[in-house]
Order: structure tokens, then sequence, then C-alpha cells
């Protein structure tokens, strides 16, 4: 049984799914763990795979190859300025002091070739203007969340990374504010346009990688992914079916993309 | 509504006006707007409409005199757009044709208008870029300072699903200033255009506020429009009776498409 819940976005609600998140959490064990590499593995692949909740949602959909824009720039500046900021600093600063850290560590010879430094540092005073405006309205709307919350709120130093042992995949799942709750944390991610239909199984899928990623394999209590476009959110509850779910769909996403390579390949 | 013809001081200051003069945020107006846009939806469609309807802020341009609507009339909004986007960072341009053909490409760089762009010839292009010189000046002139701490957002999307998802309103605000988070209300929606303003525009700038209500929960304090062709400053404070007016635009709309 799904625990997928719809709200809109209001302070209310907002506080309400947080403090009402379940209070028993469940745990990974190696078994648990052993048993969806051991499924990964079942999927060959040449390259090394990354996968991702994007790739659940679009797994039927080729993915073009990643590059650098002010769009795929925004998330990193946009979390980093905010930590640098704090909450009642002044965004737009902290987002243009975070772009100016990137090109003293790209003149210092720092930034390897194809990293966010590296890209702002050969990009024109123009392109990084337009990358601080998105950055800015980016921080900006994940403060506003932040303020809605009620508690103990932090920008998430990271993504969730696991590598998955022998099977040359690794996983990130996205999050972005994290509430520590007496009994645990619940993981926020916030995204632009509105959710689609395959919006539930990327939250599970990003509420596997954090639950695997976490030091002692425990899951949030709830993830709530927030659509402030659409002014909706929605959240899954850290249980063991949900987290099933998500894993199973981490390794359909890499049975596709698979099934892609060898079509394009023949 | 507050007309100012010709020469504002500048849009910013006229915008934001006296902070202690501004009221408390309306956080209660949504919802009801929402049941007022389905009950009006649900007397149009009573089983939902079988196709996806969207409704665009272009919807309510009706001017027939409008340049907007034509290639190069697109070109040099969308030129504009990303000059403000500029301005609001704080960017000094020296050259506002290249700048702005810049930022887009740094944006959307497979946007099937820039290839057009490109494809120009060369006399269209020298008017183009005429054309958007002096449309910059105008808007440059009058935007007047933007401080950080005003907190200037460009290109704000908003996307609204009504009538179980078969209905879809969706916005881009050109510049929004303030935040919904503040004690007193402060978000104020500018919509740059370079046509002259006439009756659309007071319906646009509605429907900008009616979303951004739908969207945030919070009543915006103004929504305002501005013209690079004339130099003319509209600004509306929101109010029910602007909202409700809002509202009443959006079903029109939707009436048309629904008898059509």
């Amino acid at each position: 049984m799904t625990t997928l819940l719809h709200r809109r976005i209001t302070p209310r609600a907002l506080g309400e799914l947080i403090s009402h998140a379940p209070v028993d959490t469940v745990t990974l064990t190696d078994e648990h763990l052993t048993s969806f590499a051991a499924r990964l593995r079942g999927v060959s692949t040449i390259d090394h795979r990354r996968l991702d909740a994007w790739a659940v949602e679009r797994a039927a959909q080729p993915i073009d190859a990643f590059h650098w824009t002010p769009q795929t720039a925004k998330r990193a500046l946009a979390g980093a300025a905010l930590r640098r900021g704090g909450p009642e600093g002044n965004v737009l600063d902290a987002v243009r002091q975070e772009i100016a850290t990137h090109l003293e560590r790209a003149t210092a010879g720092w930034a390897r070739p194809g990293s966010l430094s590296w890209w702002l540092a050969n990009s024109s005073e123009v392109v990084r203007s337009v990358t601080a405006a998105e950055a800015s309205a980016s921080a900006l709307q994940l403060r506003e969340v932040a303020l809605l919350i009620p508690g103990d709120v932090q920008v998430a130093s990271t993504d969730a990374y696991y590598d998955v042992p022998g099977a040359r995949t690794s996983l990130r799942g996205r999050r972005d504010l994290v509430v520590t709750t007496p009994t645990g944390r619940v993981v926020l991610r916030v995204r632009g346009g509105a959710p689609g239909k395959s919006a539930g199984p990327g939250l599970r899928a990003d509420l596997f990688i954090d639950a695997a990623s976490d030091p002692l394999h425990r899951s949030a209590q709830r993830i709530i992914g927030l659509w402030p476009d659409a002014g909706v959110m929605l959240s899954v509850d850290g249980t063991m079916s949900d987290l099933r779910a998500g894993a199973r769909d981490l390794v359909r996403s890499a049975v596709v993309r698979r099934a892609q390579q060898s079509k394009l390949a023949a | 509504m507050q007309v100012l013809e010709q020469r504002p001081r500048t849009i910013t200051s006229v915008l934001r006006g006296d902070p202690q003069r501004r009221p408390l945020p309306d956080r209660q107006v949504a919802a009801g707007l929402r049941a007022q846009l389905e009950d009006g939806i649900f007397s149009l469609w009573p089983n939902e409409p079988r196709e996806p309807v969207t409704v665009r802020a272009s919807a309510f341009t009706l001017n027939p005199t409008s340049t907007e609507g034509t290639s190069t009339g697109q070109f040099r909004g969308l030129l504009l757009n990303q000059l403000l986007r500029l301005l609001a960072m704080g960017v000094t341009i020296s050259d506002p044709f290249a700048n702005a053909i810049e930022a887009w490409r740094s944006e959307d760089a497979a946007s099937p208008l820039l290839a057009q762009v490109d494809q120009l010839d060369a006399e269209d292009l020298a008017r183009l870029r005429a054309d958007v010189q002096s449309h910059f000046t105008t808007l440059e002139r009058n935007l007047g300072p933007l401080p950080a701490s005003w907190e200037p957002r460009s290109a704000v999307r908003a996307y609204q699903r009504l009538a179980g998802g078969q209905v879809i309103l969706r916005d881009t605000i050109d510049l929004s200033l303030g935040t919904t988070t503040s004690e007193r209300a402060s978000v104020v929606l500018i919509d740059v255009t370079t046509s002259p303003l006439g009756a659309s525009a007071e319906r646009i700038m509605r429907y900008h506020a009616l979303v951004q209500t739908l969207r945030t929960g919070v009543a915006p304090l103004r929504s305002a429009a501005f013209s690079s062709a004339t130099a003319e400053l509209w600004v509306l404070d929101v109010t029910n009776e602007l909202l409700q007016r809002g509202v009443d635009d959006v079903l029109h709309v939707l009436s048309k498409v629904a008898t059509a």
C-alpha cells in the first residue's frame, strides 16, 4: 500500500506533514542491500551508470548528456548560497560570493574540466549573470519553503550518494532541506514545474537512496517533494513497502536503459 | 487604478511605495478564488473538458494594434526580457542586442525562435538591433535601481491545475519583487511589454495577480505593466475585487473555448 499524499503548499499543511510524520522508522539491513546489489549486477553495463529519481521518472525516454547551463547550475549554487548566507542573509549577495569562490577555485587551478567552477570560469559575464539570476530565484524559493517550517531545518550539505558494490552503479538522491525531529529526520526536495504522473515513484526512489546512503541505513520518517511553481507537494512515508518500491523502480530504470542501449547498438 | 503617464519617478520606487503603509498579507483569499474557478469550470463542463485546456496570459491579448504577435515583435519582447533579467542582476550592459542574444542562447540554445533570429538578413537584423536598443534605453532609464534586499526574481513561472488537471493556468511573470514570507504584503509583479498598453494589459495584470495568489496562497501587493514603447506604467493595487475580476476574465476565456 502506498503512503503517497498530495497537498497544497501552505504553512499549516507543511507543518502537519512534518509534525505528523510516522515516528517508527525502518532500517535497511545488509541483506536488503546485498539483494539490491545482486539485482543491479544482473543488469550488465559496460560503463559506470548513475541512477536517480529523474531516471526513474523518465525511464522510457532517453536522457540527454549532461552539460552545464544556467538552469543546471542553479541548484548547486542556490543551496551553497543559502548555507553561506543563512536564512536572514542577503541571497543575491551570497550567490555572487559563491560564484566568486568558484572563479577563484578555477583561477587557482583546482577546478577540473567539466566542473561547475571550470564552466563558470569559461563563461562570459552575461552567462554568469543569467546563472546568478536563476540561482538567486531558486535560493529565494528554497528559503521561503524553509521559513514555512517550524523547528530545526537545515539546507542539505550534499545530495545522497550510494555506490552499489560490484554493480558499477552509483545512486544519487536529491535532497534540499533536512528537518531534524526528536525521532529522526524528514527530507524535503524542491523541484521546478509541476509533478507528473511518475512523481510518486521518483520520490520513493529518493527515499530509498537517502536511506541507503545513511551511515546506519535508517530511513527518513518522511520525504516531501515540493513543486512551488505549481503550489503543490507530495509526500511518501519511510515504510518498508515504499523503500522496496523505490528500489524496484531503480532496478527497472536500469533495465529499461540497458534495453535502450542495446536497441541503439543494434 | 493609478495611471502614470510618461516619466514615472522610477518603476521600482512607485511600486514599492512606503513600507509603513503596506497592508498585511492576505493569506485567506486563495482558497475562495480556487473554489470559484472550480465552480465556474463545472458550469461550463459538467464532466470536465475532454482535452486539457491551457490558459496563458497571451489569451488576454486582444489589442489589434499590438505587434507582439509578429515575429519581430516576439523577438523584441524576448530579447527585452533577457535584458530585464540582466538589469535585475545589476549588470552593466554595453551592447544590449549582443548581450540579450548571448543570455538567450545560454538558456535555450536549441530554441527555434533563436534559430529564426540567426537567419534574419542583414537589413532585418539591423532593424531588430535598433529596435532592441531603443526599447532597452527606455526600460533602463525608467526601471531604477533594484537593491538586492528587494529580492528581485525574473521569469517567475507558475502552473496551476484545475478541474482535475484538465484546465491548466500557466503564467510567467517578467519581474517579481518582495517575498510572501514578510510581515507586510511586499510582492509586486511587473509585466514588461514592448507594445503600447491597452485594455488587454489590465487583464494581464489581473491574471498575473490571480495566478500568483493561487500559486503561493498569498495575494501580492501590486501588479504592474510597463511599456517600453511609450514609457507608460500602469499600477494596480491587488484587492479582492481585482482578483474577482481576474476570475471572471479566466472564466470568460474558458467559456469561449467551451462554446467553440
